[in-house]
């Protein structure tokens, strides 16, 4: 139960970029999945089924109340964590980076924006993405590299805006 | 080769698994575009930045709202799972509050009398607008009997003047 909450909270913190948000919507696709649980296919992955439940339900929420329009959580320790080993003047342009990647996500459409949180926040491997995104693994390798490249657009414009 | 298919290759190329003859072309194309070079000087920034992302544990408290959801659906299974949703808490909160201040105001006994103490105060609040409406009218009236005092004395004070002009 814990993996699974915690599995389901993160895609909900990486996709709103909210705390609030995520814990609200963890528990509204944890209710969901008791009321669909009698619809679960044993033959599938559980936890795929169960992030498949959450990917939909995350981009609808998206969809109805446009979270496009609030701000993500500030990138602080909290969003950061995870010590930066190494050279500190690498350690802080990485930190940077980090920081243009998380206020970057919101600019991403839903789908380039999953696509881009499971492969590359999560390290999901293409074929479980599949699963998950219930497409072709062409379509998903396609997706996750226009992603990265609207992705990396966006912090190049980003950074090229900051004094 | 234009720069379309090449930067659709660029994750192939990132992670290694493009065949060694369209690597070639590609790098070709990297040595002479210099639109293409940053770009992938970009993703690889990136993805130095998103290894090891770091991930949270859920809250107890949020832990301890999931594990209820199973009992709380068993005691409210007649309720449908819309109204469960934690976003509508607020608004059933609100909801109750309210119906306990007019609950309040309409049944207990110590309502009926403020009640009647909220009645008295808008009767006596209507009184003094009325009353203020009244005084408004006569100070207009009076303002009016003003004016054509004014307007009379303008008025001789023209024909005053218009004789001594005339002798």
């Amino acid at each position: 139960m814990n993996a699974y909450a915690k599995r389901v909270f993160n895609l909900a913190y990486q996709f709103s970029g909210s705390y609030q948000e995520a814990e609200d919507q963890t528990q509204e696709i944890f209710l969901k999945l008791y009321g669909a649980l009698s619809k679960f296919d044993f033959q599938r992955s559980f936890t795929a089924w169960l992030l498949t439940l959450a990917k939909n339900h995350l981009i609808d929420a998206y969809r109805r109340t446009k979270w496009e329009r609030k701000q993500r959580d500030d990138f602080d320790e909290r969003t950061a964590a995870g010590p930066l080993a190494g050279d500190p003047q690498d350690a802080l342009e990485r930190e940077e980076n980090r920081r243009l990647v998380w206020t970057s996500l919101n600019d991403l459409s839903p789908d380039m924006r999953m696509a881009v949180i499971l492969r590359d926040l999560q390290g999901r491997s293409y074929e479980e993405i599949a699963a998950v995104l219930d497409l072709p693994l062409g379509t998903v390798k396609s997706r996750v590299n226009r992603a990265r490249l609207a992705l990396a657009r966006v912090v190049e414009e980003k950074r090229g805006g900051q004094p | 080769m234009t720069c379309e298919r090449p930067q659709e290759l660029f994750s192939a190329y990132l992670e290694g698994t493009l065949d060694p003859a369209v690597r070639r072309d590609l790098e070709d194309h990297l040595g002479g575009c210099p639109e293409c070079e940053a770009l992938l000087a970009g993703l690889r920034k990136i993805d130095a930045a998103v290894a090891g992302w770091p991930e949270f544990e859920p809250s107890p408290a949020l832990l301890t709202r999931l594990k209820a959801i199973p009992t709380a659906r068993k005691k409210w299974g007649f309720v449908p799972d819309i109204l469960l949703r934690p976003s509508l808490q607020p608004v059933f909160a609100g909801a109750a509050l309210l119906l306990v201040f007019v609950s309040f105001i309409f049944l207990a006994p110590q309502g009926r009398s403020f009640q009647k103490a909220v009645n008295r105060q808008v009767h006596l609040g209507w009184n003094a607008a009325e009353r203020i409406y009244a005084k408004a009218g006569s100070v207009t009236e009076r303002l009016g009997g003003y004016k054509d005092n004014v307007v009379s004395s303008l008025r001789t004070l023209n024909i005053l003047k218009k004789s001594e002009t005339e002798k």
